[in-house]
């Protein structure tokens, strides 16, 4: 027997042992297979529906985009998810690459994936294809496109084996949660923007995607349709060419991986030295003393802890997409951009429990309520060199959109105001509510203290808003006098100021609580 | 009875009248102890003994319910900044600020002690090459094995030359080759002058290690005074520790008298 017969057949073995798992797995499993092929024949029956349509061509290309997209990342994200992708294990079997390399092939075409991908792209070329010369193209796209998405994923996962399996894997599947929840963001605004202003809006991506397989493949049935044989052929060359390098590149790493020896820390860690020597450089523009070396921790966290890292990707995403997106839309004010400084200033909270038991090396440092003031006075200006650019960034970034320039000044000074009134209650409330954060899993609170971080972060954001109401209050007062076009600029100052008197004021309460309250907090973090 | 033992030096932590309370469990239950200054000291005891919760006391990480804590003359509850500054601690269970490397990690440490920063790169070279470690000191700690995590943890302890060093269960889980180099660190150290005060269930690490050891059982304080006189008349630490926690009397051979012998059923 061949090997591509053995490993197709231990692929179906692997899919039919996820039916022989307990009650509640297996009845997962099923669903989400139902689920799965369901919505992939909805979208069927939508894209047939679908021949015809003036902009046909231009959905089915992008979605073609976003499948490949998918296949590429999603070894990344769900390692475990396909054992057949794990060649490590194939290690101690006397084969030569070339069959491995068909056999897995052949194999990974094996599976609900793939025949999502199929019904999907069945779908799209008959959406496009007219005329006889158009369906015999078809027949052949089909077949490529899917080929190409497999390959694709093969090489990358081959590619990150190493990575997939080691430390830093674990770290990436952290944040996997977090694409998919700001993901859906995208695609939620997405659809609503389509279904506002039509799926003409899709044209000059699909244009530029047309070229790019798999697009490539869908968008040469579209272009036989037309009559542009010779583009039809380019575009089926381009995906032909990207099938044999992906193939190619798999095929060495495999035959790399099969014959150098595993060493996947070692691995992991190099390129982490390399990251460090060079990161050296930003570390002397910080201040010095104890405030320098907070800061640079800090900072580092943000980059390197999976839990820190994740909060802060998805706060810079919704405080961006939140106003943004609306003022692309038409639907939002410029007041919205406020989001950016308010989702920023969220993480400040909580400061100690971002720490986990390291608190303790904090703790040992801490013996008075001046050396609390630096610590959390430090902790807050590490925060300001991400949050007062990017909150600016996307408040400019808003006001251009919507072109309401004349409120620019003010917008800024209210989001200036609102992160000082955030850094206030965020600091004083790390000191009073601190939790643990689990290090494991997508949970950001141990059980038993959801409570407190309710309080901590609700009670929090609503006291913020209050100590905010003055700058609001005046807001509204100039504007009902109608003299908001001429005196609207006096909030910029105005709020700034009043926001850095909030953070001043919000540390020096925080900081003798902390100072007084050191074994209390460390045991608060200490349950995760 | 302690009073007439340590006379003979300076004290460097005396613990008076010390409680602890976890809900119903009482962990550590009034204990007194007065530890010499310059000395090796083995804090030795079963699991569940009150070890941890007694060193977390007195470093200041656990607030007690009850009693005082001196390290060398000052309250740690009353003149943190005196304390704080003068002791080194390596705390079990809890974690280091692991997404840093080994390098970042002394770094910030001295830094955040307050050492001038080139001052605190010279001494951590140092304590990568005597700890060998020299080789992980770009990796992140996340990555460490056991040992080594226990070495930068140590290294992190030294490195504001501290004149108590507390140190709880610094051999579990550690390799001999790790432990040798740690000892042989150790032994330097107090040999300068500096007092070390470390937990463990290991007798003959103690009995190598210690000049001075205090027996605790149950959140008690059963004996403490130098090597000799807690051994007294038993042949080794390991069997006076028995005596004194009650433990030596049960003789597993009169119960699972089937066990062993290979006639089978």
């Amino acid at each position: 027997m061949s090997v591509t017969a053995v490993v197709v057949r231990l692929k179906l073995s692997l899919l039919r042992n996820g039916l022989r798992q307990s009650g509640g797995r297996r009845a997962a499993y099923v669903a989400s297979a139902v689920v799965a092929l369901l919505f992939a024949a909805l979208q069927l029956v939508g894209l047939i529906a679908l021949r015809g349509h003036a902009h046909a061509d231009a959905l089915v290309v992008v979605l073609a985009a976003v499948l490949g997209l998918g296949w590429a990342v999603m070894p990344l994200f769900f390692p475990g998810g396909d054992e057949t992708l794990d060649p490590t294990r194939l290690v101690m079997l006397p084969l030569r690459p070339r069959p491995l390399v068909r056999a897995l092939l052949a194999a990974s075409l094996v599976g609900i994936g793939p025949l999502f991908t199929l019904l999907l792209l069945t779908g799209s070329v008959i959406a496009v294809a007219h005329g006889t010369a158009a369906g015999v193209v078809a027949v052949l796209a089909v077949p490529a496109a899917l080929l190409l998405c497999v390959a694709l994923a093969r090489a990358v996962a081959a590619a990150n084996i190493r990575l997939l399996t080691s430390r830093r894997g674990r770290d990436l599947a952290v944040l996997s949660g977090l694409v998919i929840a700001v993901g859906a963001q995208v695609v939620n605004f997405g659809a609503q923007r389509l279904g506002s202003a039509g799926l003409g809006q899709l044209d000059p991506v699909a244009d530029v995607l047309r070229w790019v397989p798999p697009g490539a493949a869908v968008g040469a049935v579209q272009s036989v349709s037309d009559g542009s044989y010779g583009a039809a052929a380019g575009q089926l060359l381009l995906c032909a060419l990207a099938s044999a390098a992906l193939v190619v590149v798999w095929a060495r790493s495999l035959e790399r991986l099969m014959t150098a020896p595993d060493g996947s820390t070692l691995r992991a860690a190099e390129p982490s030295g390399r990251e460090r020597r060079s990161a050296r450089g930003w570390e002397r523009l910080l201040p010095a003393g104890r405030t320098g070396t907070v800061m640079g921790r800090s900072l580092r966290y943000v980059w390197r802890d999976p839990k820190t890292k994740a909060a802060w990707v998805t706060s810079l995403a919704i405080g961006l997409i939140v106003p943004v997106f609306n003022a692309v839309q038409g639907t939002g004010t410029v007041y919205f951009a406020c989001f950016a400084a308010g989702m920023l200033g969220i993480q400040m909270y909580n400061q100690f429990g971002q720490d986990t038991s390291a608190f303790w090396m904090v703790a040992m440092t801490i013996s008075s309520s001046r050396d609390a003031l630096v610590e959390l006075r430090a902790r807050a200006l590490a925060l300001l060199v991400i949050t007062l650019p990017y909150a600016t960034l996307v408040t400019v970034l808003t006001t251009a959109l919507l072109g309401s320039w004349v409120r620019l000044p003010e917008v800024l000074g209210l989001s200036f105001a609102l992160l000082g009134a955030m850094l206030a209650t965020g600091a004083w409330t790390s000191a009073r509510f601190p939790y643990s954060i689990p290090q494991e899993g997508h949970k950001n609170v141990a059980p038993g203290q959801a409570g407190l971080a309710w309080i901590s972060i609700f009670g929090g954001m609503v006291s913020a808003a209050l100590l905010c109401s003055p700058v609001i209050a005046v807001t509204i007062w100039l504007h009902a006098g109608a003299d908001a076009d001429a005196f609207g600029w006096l909030l910029l100052p105005g709020g700034a100021a009043y926001g850095a008197a909030l953070t001043v004021l919000g540390l020096r309460l925080a900081a003798p609580r902390t100072a007084a309250r050191l074994p209390e907090i460390l045991a608060a973090v200490s349950k995760g | 009875m302690t009073e007439g033992i340590t006379a003979a030096g300076p004290v460097a932590v005396r613990v008076q009248g010390l409680w602890k309370r976890f809900g119903q469990q009482v962990a550590v239950a009034g204990i007194d102890l007065e530890l010499p200054a310059g000395r090796f000291i083995g804090l030795v005891g079963p699991n569940g003994a009150g070890k941890t919760t007694t060193l977390s006391m007195v470093t200041g990480l656990l607030r007690p319910d009850q009693g005082s804590v001196e390290v060398v003359g000052h309250d740690v509850w009353r003149d943190p900044v005196s304390v704080k500054a003068r002791i080194g601690v390596l705390p079990e269970g809890l974690r280091l600020f692991e997404r840093l490397s080994g390098g970042e990690l002394l770094a910030y440490t001295g830094r955040l002690r307050g050492l001038p920063g080139p001052e605190v790169d010279r001494r951590a070279a140092q304590l990568f090459d005597v700890l060998d470690l020299a080789g992980a000191r770009h990796k992140l700690v996340v990555d460490y094995s056991t040992g080594m995590r226990k070495k930068i943890g140590l290294a992190a302890a030294l490195l504001h030359n501290p004149e108590v060093l507390f140190l709880d269960e610094p051999f579990e889980g550690v390799d001999p080759v790790s432990a040798q180099t740690i000892r042989g660190v150790l032994e330097r150290y107090t040999a300068s002058g500096a007092t070390v005060v470390f937990s463990s269930h290991v007798m003959e690490l103690v009995e190598s290690l210690c000049d001075w050891v205090a027996v605790m059982a149950a959140g008690r304080i059963r004996v403490q005074g130098t090597l000799a006189e807690v051994r007294g008349e038993a042949p080794s630490l390991q069997q006076a520790f028995l005596q004194l926690v009650g433990a030596s009397g049960r003789d597993a051979g009169s119960d699972l008298d089937w066990l062993g012998g290979g006639a089978g059923r």
